[in-house]
């Protein structure tokens, strides 16, 4: 399991993330949400070792992080592919770099699922439109069946329904391998469907950290009503009576 | 910003230096002995060793390779370039008179191009390949093609020997100046156009401008405070080659109408092995030419401050 | 005075993006154009605001993204300026600070350029300049998609008193009928570059006919929740 242990961030002079600590068992998804400029990728970044910590460290089951060959779905998807390369190639990327044979059974499968057609592979990163781009990375980081997976707005370039259709099959695909998933997203409605538990970060710091449905049904602090009642003003969550 | 403009600045002296280095050095190791080529060229005639002798110790060539090029570097950062090896005569004020030839006549030319070039990109990108934009373009090509000195033989031909309305050689009156310079702008315009009509091409393509039209702002303001500027950045990068292009013709053109000024000087010089008026005709030229482009980057940071922000 | 377009139509490269379609939008009516992405509705947007500025009808547009609004070279304040002398307003520094504070950008520095303001501050900064005047309808284009949620639902509810103070027509352009459900009185369905229904907002939820309709209403909400 992925353990944070109380992990600080330094930029110049001003901390952007203070004390950290969460942990996230195989199977369970933790989603990360807040506003811009809280400090959510920064987070990943620093889980993944991409920015040094001042204080805290992340282990996987007591070993170092790389142990668990953890995968990122980045957030700006189009940048997050070599322009040079066909998407094919930097899909199966993660399987050459652990020497795996590509399983080609398992690429039609998740291409299925992502309503990617195979020709779209062929193609180069600037000749698919955003929402392919960001649906191939998702392709990719979940090709190698890690057991770890980090996601950066994964769903931001989608359009509604397919956002829905999207986090469908990355929890049926959860649901059957049992990766630990950290999902990073301003979509509480995304989050409140599909997290086991929902984190809060504001000001680099964690304001609140619990079960989703407990969240949704009643936030804990003042800045997790206003998060909620923002999802159902804007159509994100449906109140019944 | 002000560590922006500092880096700017060592980078120009830095440039600067490294070109007095290499011309310093093209001297010091050309093949033979320089001091024997000054001789040559000031006597025309075998000279004794000892003569050879006083010239090498009058131009520090006895000492080792950097005591010379201080030696050789000190008097012209005063601006004294020395003399001539032929003449004996003082480099500056030569030089000097030179200039005062080749400057209007650069300008003149660039003027001209500017006059052709400006309106014709316009008028071209107005409507990208139509007919006119077409014509433009093979204007252009067909002016980048054509060398300065047909051209300069060509215009001769029309306007001094056919129809003699304009002089062809010298510099005797203002009127000596309207072929060179002529010559010199239609190959400026040439180039300038292409550059020109891709950069209002560019400049009408972005995607932000149906927004400003939209919102009710008048064509002919979108044309001059959204258009205008994104077209300049790319004409203002290649000034600075456009500079080195005038540099190059005025040379070529002087000595096509056999005009006084820089080219001739350095053609003459040259041809004397002159080191130290071709010394400094390249010292003055890499000087210029640093300048300008030192200017270029300091407006950059005044049109699109996100230039200087990913250098710094 | 009712805004009635006919036989609007665009194409792009030889293809056509938007088949013949007309809207009848009424004085301050709130209407949303829903579907995909791909479908045709920031085309038909801009398409309808095209028409009807060339037939001098007022009409505000507020793009997907601010970068396809404001020119970086220029400042704020140019922008804003500019957008005044557009609507052929006086200055007025009283309506600037009432629009920045009620958009939560007054704290923006005006002397910089577009891109020295976070993204959700150009989007408020361009919806503010939608607002200046009072146009007879306002076209948004996803306008909550730059935004952060609470701004997002808090610049909503600003819209919602503004048209109604002014009965300025409202077509919200957006591929989440979550948003659309909460924020518009009639729906207008778009799929494959037609307008394939258009009718009262209960109706499309309770009844979708078409298959875009139903596609969108089956996906309208992540959850439903007891609260």
């Amino acid at each position: 399991m992925l353990n944070v242990d109380r992990i600080s961030v330094r930029r110049g002079k001003a901390l952007v993330l203070r004390d950290i600590s969460l942990s996230l068992e195989p199977r369970r998804t933790l989603a990360v949400v807040g506003e811009s400029g809280a400090g959510k990728s920064t987070l990943i970044a620093a889980i993944l070792g991409l920015v040094p910590c001042a204080r805290g460290h992340v282990t996987w089951s007591g070993a170092p992080l790389g142990s668990a060959r953890p995968s990122l779905v980045m957030q700006e998807p189009r940048s997050a592919f070599n322009p040079q390369l066909s998407l094919r190639r930097s899909v199966l990327e993660p399987c050459v770099a652990q020497g795996l044979a590509p399983d080609t059974r398992r690429l039609e499968r998740l291409c299925d699922g992502l309503e990617l057609t195979s020709d779209l592979l062929d193609r180069r990163p600037f000749e698919v439109s955003i929402g392919q781009v960001q649906r191939i990375g998702i392709l990719r980081a979940l090709i190698a069946a890690p057991p770890l997976v980090l996601f950066d707005e994964p769903l931001s370039a989608l359009d509604a329904v397919r956002q829905k259709h999207t986090a469908r099959l990355i929890a049926d695909l959860q649901a059957e391998e049992g990766f630990a998933a950290l999902v990073v997203t301003h979509d509480l409605g995304y989050a409140a469907a599909y997290a086991d538990d929902i984190a809060v970060l504001r000001a680099g710091k964690i304001e609140e950290i619990g079960a989703a449905k407990a969240f949704v049904a009643a936030p804990q602090t003042a800045y997790g009503r206003t998060l909620r009642d923002a999802a159902f003003a804007l159509g994100a969550l449906e109140r019944v009576a | 910003m002000i560590r922006f403009f500092i880096g700017l600045f060592l980078r120009a002296t830095v440039v600067l230096a490294g070109t007095a280095l290499a011309t310093f050095a093209l001297l010091w190791h050309a093949p033979g002995d320089p001091a024997l080529a000054v001789a040559l060229a000031r006597y025309r005639a075998v000279v004794p060793d000892a003569v050879i002798d006083q010239i090498r110790a009058e131009a520090g060539f006895d000492t080792g390779f950097w005591t010379a090029f201080v030696h050789w570097l000190a008097p012209m950062l005063r601006g004294d370039f020395g003399q001539s090896a032929v003449t004996g005569r003082d480099v500056g004020p030569d030089l000097l008179t030179a200039l005062s030839y080749t400057t209007p006549l650069a300008l003149l030319g660039l003027l001209i191009g500017l006059a052709i070039s400006i309106p014709l990109a316009l008028v071209a990108t107005k409507r990208p390949g139509q007919w006119m934009d077409r014509i433009s373009v093979a204007l252009a090509s067909i002016g980048a093609a054509i060398p300065s000195y047909w051209l300069g033989l060509l215009l001769i031909l029309l306007f001094a020997v056919q129809l003699g309305w304009l002089p062809a050689m010298g510099a005797r009156t203002a009127a000596h100046i309207i072929l060179p310079a002529l010559t010199l702008g239609l190959g400026v315009a040439a180039s300038l156009t292409r550059i020109l009509r891709s950069g209002l091409l560019e400049a009408r393509g972005q995607a932000f401008l149906p927004a400003f039209h939209r919102r009710g702002v008048g064509a002919h303001a979108v044309e001059r405070d959204h258009i205008a500027p994104h077209a300049a950045i790319p004409v203002i990068t290649v000034f600075g080659l456009e500079l080195a292009f005038l540099l190059e013709g005025a040379v070529m053109v002087e000595v096509i109408f056999a005009r006084p000024g820089l080219g001739t000087f350095l053609v003459g010089a040259i041809e004397a092995r002159d080191f130290p008026k071709v010394q400094a005709v390249v010292i003055v030229a890499a000087t210029l030419f640093v300048t300008v482009n030192l200017l270029i980057d300091l407006l950059y940071r005044v049109l699109d401050p996100r230039i200087g922000e990913r250098n710094a | 005075m009712t805004l009635t377009v006919r036989g609007l139509s665009a194409t792009r490269s030889g293809r056509t993006i938007l088949h013949r379609t007309d809207i009848i939008i009424e004085p301050g009516e709130r209407v949303g154009l829903v579907g995909a992405s791909g479908s045709g509705k920031s085309t038909f947007g801009h398409a309808l605001v095209d028409d009807l500025r060339a037939r001098g009808r007022s009409v505000a547009h507020v793009p997907q993204s601010p970068s396809e609004a404001l020119d970086p070279l220029r400042s704020l304040r140019f922008h804003w300026r500019e957008a005044e002398q557009a609507l052929n307003l006086a200055p007025d520094t009283s309506r600037q600070h009432a629009l920045f504070g009620a958009l939560g950008i007054d704290g923006g520095d005006l002397r910089k350029r577009p891109w020295g303001w976070s993204r959700g501050m150009q989007q408020r900064f361009v919806i503010a300049m939608a607002l200046l005047g009072t146009p007879e309808l306002l076209v948004m284009d996803e306008p909550t998609s730059a935004l952060d949620p609470v701004i997002a639902a808090a610049t909503m509810d600003l819209l919602d008193t503004y048209l109604a103070d002014r009965k300025t027509a409202l077509l919200l352009i957006t591929h989440d009928l979550g948003l659309a459900a909460r924020r518009v009185s009639r729906l207008a369905v778009m799929d494959a570059g037609r307008l394939v229904e258009n009718a009262a907002t209960h109706r499309i939820l309770l009844n979708p006919q078409s298959q875009a309709a139903r596609a969108l209403c089956a996906h309208r909400n992540w959850l439903q929740l007891p609260c």
